[in-house]
């Protein structure tokens, strides 16, 4: 089948199908008359990138500046939600005009929702929200509120449970820090200047990162359209490293486990955090991610800077930066939303040889950690039947949820432009405000030493310890400590 | 007479100057009627509503033509069983016009919420407490470019407290929220 830029004028139809009824035929309309109008000029181009900058757009390989068709997308975004809820058979999905108002009667609550369907899966759509803002040619503050938009509406209007107050802050806050991420990883894996098949498979690989981005370019035909990327969507540097490997935990009371666990981590760097005057939201952020190592998904951290500053003309960089952590070890399951003020610096020690350090602190807007209620040591299971439907939870929650503090540094030394010693700590404090009334310190420290072996393959090994103490408000004031290290050998691909 | 008073006050705006570009401040101050209704995790009872006056205000920083960040405040009084608390939410917010100049505006923020409780069988001391507070809100701003206009507003506030002390001793995973129906004097 040739896939050709003809084929993009039927897209429209389909995509405000996808998009739900709420608003369908305005946007069908509005994507339509958008491909109609885009599809001719960048036939005449063959090829050659041609000058359709329009007063809609910033820029040539900008999309058109649409606020109502981003809130009608964040609608339709919801819709699309609600009908999967339905088609699970989810109980929540059966909403009326009268769960809509008992809902805005009820106000905020606190939902009992899985740990992984809270802290991934909403901030997960909320990045497809704030995606509609930045597909539409919003700002990044644009589309913050349009997340928020998207989020609040689905809480009130989406489910027919009770407003949930933890899924608003971890949908907007962890839909901006997951929105833009992938929203910049797609527009990395896109290339604009290629035709052909080339082209279709950098537009459906950006497609699988952010859909809705995705979306809307095939709808338009700027997915075929030969421009130059945005310039703010390019960054100053890039580096990232793929590590595998194996682990051993150990626990309080014995050495490491005989048999490790294995494990895939993923490192990437996306500009440089520690340069620089940045007005520029995630013109730099840092993404680790690992699976395995004693739970399917174990860790997600994503960093991005919001605001970047030198000190002075030295070598001091101040910076803003916008955390998503989710972290499931042996000694805490926690998942937090961040705003970090960080200060860091790059001090050229030879020739070949560099260390950048960066420190931070500030505050936990939202943090879930998993406890149990005092006298109760282990989660019993749940042997009760739910007839709520698939991934709806009733309780009782093994997780509290509660704002607190987080602070950290990450230090690296490089040699030739490649890693050879990484410190990473970071500490979190949250202060459980639903749930077991106790102030939780989670803390993690780890050492990593790389060395090259031939081309971009390397080996490394690295030291970690858990520690987690959590001081209970009872009439005790009981404390409870749990800690244990972890290491592990791994061999990596690509370069920091 | 409210309404005479909103009709002098619009009638007065259109001569006020234009925001000049140097200006950077964003003071908001008025009042509303809020409705309130406390609510528990583990409770079975249905709360009841409560009304009373609040003040509200903002004072920060117009990052451009249609954003303004910077502090939000709702303080609010009320009387219930135990007898009489006081809210006060201070977040900090962010304020959208997504199609200026026209004046509609979105709100939505998070900060902290501080509540004293005079539970009189306690005694003559409030029982303080902090909560996590959360704002979200929408309305119309009258002559958003001048630097005296007015707005109309509509906001929901919550205070997830913990915690409340009440005459049957305290209880758990309580939230509040607070919704609000107001006018307010824009300074820019």
């Amino acid at each position: 089948m040739t896939w050709g830029r003809d084929s993009f004028s039927i897209l429209p139809l389909a995509v405000a199908l996808l998009l739900g009824s709420t608003g369908t035929s305005l946007i069908a309309q509005e994507l339509a008359t958008s491909a109609r109008e885009t599809a001719p000029a960048a036939q005449d181009d063959q090829g050659l990138a041609v000058n359709t900058t329009d007063a809609q757009r910033a820029c040539d390989g900008c999309p058109p500046r649409r606020i109502g068709t981003a809130l009608l997308q964040t609608t339709g975004i919801n819709v699309v939600y609600g009908l999967a809820n339905l088609a699970r058979g989810q109980v929540t999905g059966r909403i009326t005009p009268k769960t809509w108002w008992a809902n805005m009667q009820q106000g905020w609550v606190w939902d009992l929702d899985d740990f992984a369907v809270n802290q991934i899966g909403h901030p997960y759509q909320g990045s497809n929200y704030f995606n509609a803002g930045r597909a539409n040619g919003l700002s990044f503050y644009e589309s913050a509120a349009v997340t928020a938009f998207g989020s609040a509406t689905w809480e009130f209007f989406g489910e027919t449970n009770h407003a949930s107050l933890n899924d608003f802050i971890n949908t907007t806050l962890g839909g901006i820090t997951l929105g833009e991420m992938l929203h910049r990883t797609g527009w990395l894996i896109r290339n604009t200047q290629a035709t052909g098949k080339r082209r279709l498979w950098s537009e459906v690989g950006a497609t699988a990162l952010d859909p809705i981005t995705g979306l809307n370019r095939f709808a338009s035909g700027d997915a075929a359209r030969i421009s130059e990327k945005p310039s703010d969507l390019v960054p100053s540097s890039l580096s990232g490293v793929a590590s595998a490997g194996v682990l051993w935990r150990g626990s309080q009371s014995r050495a490491f486990t005989a048999t490790g666990d294995p494990f895939l981590e993923v490192d990437a760097y996306y500009g440089d955090a520690n340069v620089g005057r940045s007005r520029t939201p995630y013109d730099a952020f840092w993404i680790r991610m690992r699976f395995g190592g004693g739970s399917p998904f174990s860790e997600a951290r994503v960093r991005g800077r919001l605001y970047g500053q030198p000190i002075g003309g030295g070598p001091l960089q101040f910076s803003v930066i916008q955390t998503y952590n989710y972290n499931t070890n042996d000694a805490y399951s926690t998942g937090s939303q961040a705003i970090d003020a960080g200060l860091g610096t790059t001090l050229a020690l030879s020739s070949r040889t560099n260390f950048w350090i960066l420190g931070w602190g500030g505050l936990t807007v939202l943090g879930a950690v998993d406890s149990l209620p005092l006298g109760v040591n282990e989660e019993p299971e749940d042997e009760t039947e739910s007839s709520a439907g698939q991934g709806v939870s009733e309780g009782p929650r093994f997780y509290d949820y509660g704002p607190g503090s987080d602070f950290g540094t990450l230090a690296r030394l490089t040699h030739d432009g490649r890693e050879v010693v990484l410190f990473f700590y970071v500490g979190r404090q949250i202060y459980s405000l639903d749930g077991v009334r106790a102030n939780h310190f989670l803390q993690q420290t780890r050492a990593d030493l790389l060395l090259p072996l031939h081309g971009p393959l390397g080996v490394g090994a690295s030291a970690e310890y858990f520690h987690r103490r959590s001081y209970y408000q009872d009439a005790d004031r009981t404390i409870k400590t749990y800690h244990y290290p972890q290491v592990r050998v791994y061999l990596t691909w690509g370069n920091r | 007479m409210r309404r005479f008073w909103i009709a002098v006050i619009v009638w007065l705006i259109p001569t006020a100057a234009p925001a000049q570009d140097a200006s950077r401040l964003w003071i908001v101050a008025g009042g509303a009627s809020g409705t309130l209704r406390g609510h528990c995790q583990e409770c079975e009872e249905d709360f009841p509503f409560r009304h009373g006056g609040a003040l509200v205000g903002n004072a920060g920083y117009r990052v451009n033509s249609r954003l303004d960040v910077g502090a939000d405040l709702f303080w609010m009084q009320w009387r219930n069983d135990s007898g009489r608390i006081r809210a006060t939410a201070i977040d900090a917010v962010a304020q959208f016009r997504p199609w200026e100049p026209k004046g509609f505006f979105v709100k939505g923020g998070a900060g902290m919420a501080f509540v004293r409780n005079w539970v009189h069988t306690l005694g003559p001391h409030p029982d303080d407490s902090k909560a996590l507070a959360v704002v979200i809100g929408a309305g119309w701003e009258f002559k958003p470019r001048g630097h005296l206009g007015l707005q109309l507003f509509g906001m929901q506030h919550v205070g997830a407290l913990g915690d409340l002390q009440t005459v049957n001793g305290p209880v758990a995973d309580v939230a509040a929220n607070f919704w609000s129906l107001g006018g307010a004097i824009v300074i820019r």
